[in-house]
């Protein structure tokens, strides 16, 4: 198969993916108990019946689940409006993007230091295989990976708070809540500093446990041995026939972590006060805002399955075995 | 009152964050000659002074017409004002209004302003001004649908002159001043441009204008954080402090944190967990003072008659069986374990805290908690263990769903503590946790329970907590959720509304905290407390109170320390 027609097949299965998950977020939001209406207003005495229905109507409660609103949400879906949020009462695409920046900054400054380092602890230990590098990365590893985010985000937030005078919440200082985030770039990293940290400790003994085994399996390949033979330097050995190798599986956590830390991140923004799509979630959830929470539930499918498909298009180039198929 | 219920429904929902608790209810804004205390300090020298206070949930809006979480109400209590307001003592003193009388019909009401009020844009606030923000909630009451029921009864506004105001009444109104503290006085360019329940209500209102102590900088929700400046013009002298910023943190630990290492200077709302660790702290002021919520169990009373029949173990009709229950709940244990010692039992449906004590009911005797005892009024109406040890008469078996809504961290709690208890005299709970909405609909007006575990945070005035019980609030969308029926309670709430003299209504309020006591379609089980903390190394000059450190007869007594 050629690599256009392997690309051609995951890009129709990723698609036949997101249709399954609009229909899956369609129904479940409609099976819940309970109704919507009452949900937004609560118990409130003096919302006329007359209001209520208003409501209704608004929300296109009013018609038949099935086909009326179904194809009516879908629509709406494809014409990239996903509704007005009932708690916020702003369009749900608006708060989804403006989130979703925010939360890019948080998990992408992570996940580089989190791939960085993992990368090279776990080249480092793999390589010096057994010796107190080795046995050191690999404690601190397995308690990062084992670690309750939420706990540890506390800690590091009460550590850091208390010892350097970091902030213990928000995403910038009060004084500048009304400047935008390009112009206060240093009081934006100050508060990025210990979710960065939380992030990165806790996504970093992942990527160095994988390396780890990762590069041990493929030092014991036979071409390491050949390429040894040929009296190639260690260093060399392991960069140019160890590294790429291993870094296959890495590629792969890559792409499922980017996928999912949208999701990810809802503890540790919680944990940081910090405005991003996490706390989005949480927030809608508890309100019961159900067109937030499809488009926040779509948004999250959406970015893991366009995070699994482009590791598939890297594996093409990466591994010639994928070409081959 | 609604927006109480609210609150007591969020914090059932587990939005602890939603309401302050147990917080009493915010009033608006005022220093007016009669409230007590002078201010005991010169403002800081140098530098403006900073408020910073932190809380767990921001205000779902600044528009009076459609608020209903806490924090709306702490930040309208600071930038709008009614013509009364409730000082710390529990009496209503004036905020708009000099003085105020009733006529000898008992249905006409005659407000003067004070002098030289001013909105925050500088312009003069007219007697006018007032009539049209009442007017407007009386012409739509569905629009206006978190103030509405304060003007419930009033027959027309007027405004004779420019420092005049005057009411009359549909019948006698007992709460009058509790009732316009809560009609804020909103600047009429804002909000007499809707056409529809739905415009209003989807004004936020982020720019507010008012008469209030402190005005506007900026709110942005997004963020969690809201601005206020001091009003140096307010009427009654401004505030010593030159702004306040209210910071929402998302998690408890976090806020404990930043009040710590003084990120922030106040604390709204302190979790019980908390407090003993918060005491400790240098620098730091923890107030305990008590609060208004409350929780109950509530027992299944809803009429034979209802549509649709409500679904029950008839024997928890039975008075000798809810005796029973009630004896065998030991409310003490119920404060020590879930609220750390920190609340009191409860017995009356108005907590000792409204109106400064004067409401609530003295005389009740508390039921002992005494599982003998209470095994002995089972015996004695002729329930008899079975083999498992359940009792029966032989027709009802003592066994009951015991249900509770799911996100309240403490009512899984509660419902094993009594479960374990009724267990001791025979009766089997079957403990349930049930999804809020649908232990909602479950409850009203269905029937479909035999005892639930629920709260509520009473308004200051007792009218609206009275309501909750009369029969016409079993309906689909009312506040009853016990079904208790009583024609003669219903009366008695008709009358309390109407007695203007305030110790006549004083004893029909008391009669009616007996009827619900002795009937027990609720039985209270414990009043929580008021917990805040500030940081008294910075800010100095808090008055204590049931309403709060933070309401603004408070902060307007606040300065910075030099």
């Amino acid at each position: 198969m050629s690599r256009r027609d392997y690309l051609l097949r995951k890009l129709g299965f990723s698609l036949m993916t997101v249709v399954i998950v609009l229909v899956i977020n369609f129904v479940l939001f409609r099976i819940l108990p309970g109704d919507p209406v009452r949900a937004v207003i609560g118990r409130n005495v003096r919302i006329s019946p007359e209001v209520q229905q208003a409501l209704r109507v608004q929300f296109g409660l009013d018609k038949p689940v099935f086909p009326d609103q179904f194809l009516d949400t879908v629509g709406q879906w494809a014409r990239g409006n996903l509704g007005i949020s009932w708690s916020l009462r702003r369009p749900v695409k608006d708060i989804l993007l403006a989130k979703l920046v925010n939360t890019v900054i948080l998990i992408g400054l992570g996940q580089i230091f989190a791939i960085v380092l993992g990368v090279v602890l776990g080249l480092l230990a793999g390589w010096k295989r057994k010796s107190a590098v080795d046995v050191s990365a690999l404690t601190f590893s397995l308690i990062a990976w084992a670690v309750p985010t939420f706990w540890l985000g506390i800690i590091l937030l009460a550590a850091g708070s208390s010892w350097l005078g970091l902030p213990t919440g928000g995403i910038v200082s009060p004084a500048n809540v009304s400047k935008p985030l390009y112009a206060v770039l240093p009081d934006l990293g100050r508060h990025l500093i210990l979710p960065t940290l939380t992030l990165t400790i806790l996504y970093l003994g992942e990527y160095m446990l994988i390396m780890r085994s990762s590069i041990l399996e493929v030092l014991g390949e036979d071409y390491i041995l050949t390429a040894k033979a040929k009296g190639m330097s260690q260093w060399q050995v392991l960069m140019r026939h160890g590294l790429k190798n291993a870094m296959l599986p890495i590629v792969t956590l890559i792409a499922l972590n980017l996928g999912f830390t949208v999701s990810g991140a809802i503890y540790i923004e919680t944990v940081f006060s910090y405005d991003g799509l996490g706390k989005l979630f949480q927030d809608a959830l508890t309100k019961q805002d159900y067109p937030l929470l499809q488009g926040a539930f779509l948004l999250l499918a959406v970015s893991v399955i366009l995070a699994n498909m482009s590791a598939d298009v890297l594996y093409t180039y990466l591994d010639p075995r994928v070409k081959a198929n | 009152m609604k927006r109480r219920l609210l609150c007591a429904i969020l914090l059932a929902a587990g939005l602890l964050a939603a309401c302050s608790r147990q917080r009493a209810s915010p009033t608006t804004t005022s220093s007016s000659t009669q409230a007590a205390v002078a201010p005991t300090q010169a403002p800081a020298p140098s530098g403006p002074a900073v408020l910073h206070e932190g809380w767990t949930e921001n205000p779902d809006t600044l528009n009076p017409a459609y608020a209903y979480l806490t924090q709306s109400y702490t930040i309208f209590d600071l930038i709008y004002n009614g013509l009364t307001t409730e000082s710390p003592d529990g009496k209503y003193v004036g905020a708009l209004a000099k003085d105020w009388s009733v006529a000898a019909d008992n249905v006409t009401w005659t407000i003067h302003l004070k002098e030289g009020i001013k909105w925050h844009n500088g312009e003069d606030l007219k007697a006018s001004d007032i009539a049209w923000a009442i007017n407007a909630v009386m012409e739509h009451p569905d629009w206006w649908s978190s103030t509405s029921n304060y003007a419930n009864g009033f027959k027309e506004v007027t405004a004779p002159d420019d420092h005049m105001v005057q009411i009359v009444t549909e019948y006698p109104i007992a709460n009058m001043e509790y009732r316009l503290s809560f009609l804020y006085a909103v600047y009429p360019p804002d909000f007499n441009k809707f056409t529809s329940a739905e415009e209003l209500q989807n004004f936020n209102n982020f720019n507010a204008i008012g008469t209030g102590p402190f005005k506007i900088n900026v709110f942005d929700k997004d963020k969690g954080i809201l601005i206020l400046d001091a009003n140096q013009d307010y009427f009654d002298g401004g505030p010593h402090i030159d702004q306040m910023i209210f910071q929402k943190f998302d998690n408890a630990d976090a806020l404990i944190q930043a009040l710590k290492v003084g990120d922030i200077d106040l604390i709204s709302e302190v979790p019980a967990t908390a407090f003993e660790t918060i005491k400790s702290y240098a620098g730091v002021q923890a107030v305990k003072e008590d609060g208004r919520y409350f929780n109950e169990l509530i027992l299944n009373s809803v009429a034979e008659t209802n549509d649709p029949a409500p679904k029950r173990n008839p024997a928890i009709l039975d008075p000798a069986v809810r005796l029973a229950i009630a004896s065998a709940i030991n409310k003490q244990d119920l404060v020590d374990v879930v609220l750390q010692g920190i609340g009191s039992p409860g017995d009356t449906i108005v907590p000792p805290t409204l109106g400064g004590g004067f409401w609530h009911n003295p005389n009740i005797q508390e039921v002992k908690f005494d599982i003998a005892a209470a095994n002995k009024i089972l015996d004695d109406a002729g329930y008899k263990a079975g083999a498992d040890g359940v009792r029966t008469d032989g027709k009802d078996r003592l066994e009951f769903r015991l249900q509770f809504p799911t996100q309240n961290p403490v009512y899984p709690r509660i419902a094993d503590m009594l479960a374990s208890n009724f267990q001791q005299i025979g009766i089997k709970a079957d403990v349930e946790a049930v999804d809020t909405d649908s232990l909602t609909a479950a409850v009203t007006p269905t029937g479909d329970y035999d005892m639930v575990i629920w709260g509520w945070g009473p308004d200051p005035d007792p009218d609206f907590i009275l309501s909750v019980l009369t029969t016409d609030q079993f309906i689909s969308g009312g506040w009853s959720d016990s079904g208790y029926h009583s024609p003669e309670y219903d009366q008695l709430y008709l009358d309390q509304q109407e007695a203007i003299d305030k110790s006549q209504r004083q004893q029909i309020v008391w009669k009616m905290q007996d009827m619900v006591f002795n009937d027990r379609p609720y039985i209270v089980l414990y009043y929580e407390k008021l917990l805040q903390a500030y940081r008294s190394d910075r800010f100095t000059g808090f008055i204590e109170s049931p309403l709060g450190i933070d309401i603004a007869q408070s902060l307007l007594n606040v300065t910075a320390v030099k």
